[in-house]
């Protein structure tokens, strides 16, 4: 199987056309058995007592981190909709919503780097040599973000880097209200940026289905009504969390 | 370069019925290529820019031959040559515009043999596209004609998204002047399909001139009798008037009544991915009478919203003239 598709230039010479769009069913199979395995796998194991969302709470995300967080998915899945399905053998006209989407996500994208520059505890996402130890020590709670958690979103965040930085390059080939397409990319550039936009989502719809699996699974569940209502319970936090490492002082 | 001195492989099936070539384009799929009289295909297969498997040859069903009335209209066979067409009595005395286009496409040899079905669903003519090069439209990610040395005097001023290739058929703009409606069959069942919505442009399916899918097989086109009698007007203006594409052309179906114009379809070739229509021109038009003066009104209307390409402005003014000439007295 290719992972890149080669064309030939006006002069007649190979150039990268793009990635292989027969990966996509690659980047969708293996997440899925991956997923399967893991459930089988969980549903073996003796539960543990899940912890009461009664009670006490503690704020995990402010509002506009939910929000942040929402308008990126929305914009995320408009793009891969736009982006995919024409290539699957739906036909629309998605381009100019492609692009409008694609803003969205980059300037959510700008709000969220320069909030957790300047306004959000950088630290806190950052993985640290720490951290590691949670590999092998299991019974070693996290802080405010697990390892796992911190490796998804810096994993996330360099291929959403990547595929925008890649679009952005794109949009200046397209005419927009704002400027008349441009061909000042060389083909072989050209191709690099179709290539790297193509990895870049690919990659990203593996780790979409991962995502959305582990925010479904019934003890990850918090997590993800935290991201839409702010809080999780005291009990939750002491059960998932080390309150040295992760001390939340606002109470909701 | 491949090899120019032998015909390529390609397997020939000439169905007799219509069920057994629905059954070949489905078993073919992407890898079958429906032949119609030929005049677009063998320039592809001659230029070895395309590759299909298999060649599925319609002229052998009689079912798709003719001009038959129907309780609202005509209904014509997708084989039908265009010879047939412009000779036809009732296309003559009710769809005039049909008979005008059909007899300005190409030349009286490829009238001959050339179908009204391969008319409409003919590719594109940019010749970095025929030249086989990796353009967008064939699946590449760059147009080579709007490039700063691209050769654009051909191509769109209107709709272009990314690929700027025109739709290059005569009788399409006639087709959505008259509110044609497409029969389209599979093995699935028959997809009826208006005119207007089956061309596509490159925004929608960058690849593909028509809504067809794999598989698909136009079968037959509906005219209704909406337009019968109606006042028509055509005119293409090419670079050779015995044998070239247009460069722009207009068709023109207009209900005139005592010199005032009712309801009117006005529809531009050579300037746009798919048949333009020019609504603004057909709003305007509404009410007004066939006049010099109404002409003077309405042609700037026709250029609105375009946006020309390097070598073909040219293209604005000769559209605003034809629609003078389409609405004068």
């Amino acid at each position: 199987m290719e992972i890149a598709t080669y064309k030939n230039d006006v002069w007649g010479r190979e150039v990268l056309l793009g990635v292989s769009w027969e990966l996509l069913w690659l980047v969708i199979v293996v997440p899925f058995v991956f997923i399967a395995l893991h459930a089988i796998f969980q549903a073996s194991r003796r539960k543990k007592e899940k912890p009461s969302s009664g009670g006490e709470r503690v704020r995990r995300h402010d509002g506009v981190d939910r929000l942040f967080h929402w308008v990126m998915a929305a914009s995320v899945f408009v793009l891969l909709i736009t982006g995919v399905f024409p290539i699957i053998g739906i036909n629309f006209s998605w381009l100019t919503i492609h692009w409008v989407a694609g803003i969205v996500l980059t300037l959510a994208v700008v709000f969220h780097i320069v909030r957790s520059l300047f306004w959000q505890d950088l630290k806190s996402m950052w993985i640290a040599p720490s951290d590691l130890r949670e590999l092998s020590d299991t019974t070693r709670k996290p802080g405010k973000y697990s390892l796992a958690q911190k490796g998804m979103h810096a994993t996330v965040a360099i291929l959403t880097l990547m595929v925008i930085i890649s679009g952005l390059i794109l949009f200046a080939m397209i005419d927009t209200p704002w400027w008349d397409r441009s061909n000042a990319l060389t083909e072989a550039t050209l191709g690099m940026m179709f290539f790297l936009h193509g990895v870049a989502t690919l990659a990203l719809i593996a780790l979409i289905c991962l995502h959305i699996y582990f925010g479904l699974r019934p003890e990850k569940l918090f997590y993800t009504r935290s991201m839409i209502s702010g809080w999780i319970s005291r009990d939750e936090l002491a059960a998932n969390h080390d309150p040295k490492r992760w001390a939340p002082d606002k109470s909701v | 370069m491949a090899s120019y001195d032998v015909m390529p492989d390609v397997q020939l099936y000439q169905p007799a019925e219509m069920d057994d070539a629905l059954e070949l384009a489905d078993r073919f799929g992407r890898d079958g290529w429906i032949l119609g009289g030929g005049q677009d295909t063998y320039g592809w297969l001659k230029d070895r820019a395309k590759h299909p498997k298999a060649m599925i040859d319609l002229n052998g069903i009689e079912a798709l031959r003719g001009v038959r009335k129907s309780d609202d209209g005509i209904e014509i066979g997708a084989v039908t040559t265009l010879r047939e067409i412009i000779r036809n009595e009732t296309v003559n005395a009710e769809y005039e515009l049909l008979a005008l286009a059909a007899g300005r496409v190409a030349s009286p040899q490829i009238r001959n043999v050339g179908t009204l079905g391969g008319n409409l669903s003919q590719d594109a003519r940019c010749w970095y596209y025929r030249r086989g090069l990796a353009c967008y439209r064939a699946g590449g990610n760059i147009c080579y004609a709007d490039s700063p040395q691209g050769m654009n005097r051909e191509h769109a001023v209107f709709g272009a998204s990314r690929c700027v290739a025109v739709s290059p058929s005569d009788t399409a703009i006639a087709m959505v002047a008259l509110d044609a409606t497409m029969v389209v069959q599979s093995v699935d069942g028959e997809r009826l399909v208006p005119a207007e919505r089956f061309f596509v442009g490159p925004a929608t399916h960058i690849t593909k001139m028509t809504s067809m899918r794999p598989g698909e097989i136009l079968t037959a086109v509906r005219i209704p009798s909406t337009w019968a009698g109606a006042r028509f007007y055509f005119e293409k203006v090419a670079d050779r008037d015995v044998w070239d594409f247009a460069l722009v052309s207009i068709a023109a179906a207009m209900q005139v009544d005592n010199g005032t114009i009712g309801d009117s379809r006005i529809v531009c070739g050579g300037v746009a991915c798919t048949p333009h229509r020019l609504r603004d021109a057909e709003k305007a038009l509404a009410g007004k009478s066939l006049s010099d003066e109404t002409a003077e009104f309405v042609a700037p209307l026709a250029s609105r919203g375009a946006k020309p390409l390097n070598y073909n402005h040219f293209k604005l003014p000769l559209l605003e003239n034809l629609l003078r000439r389409a609405v004068r007295g």
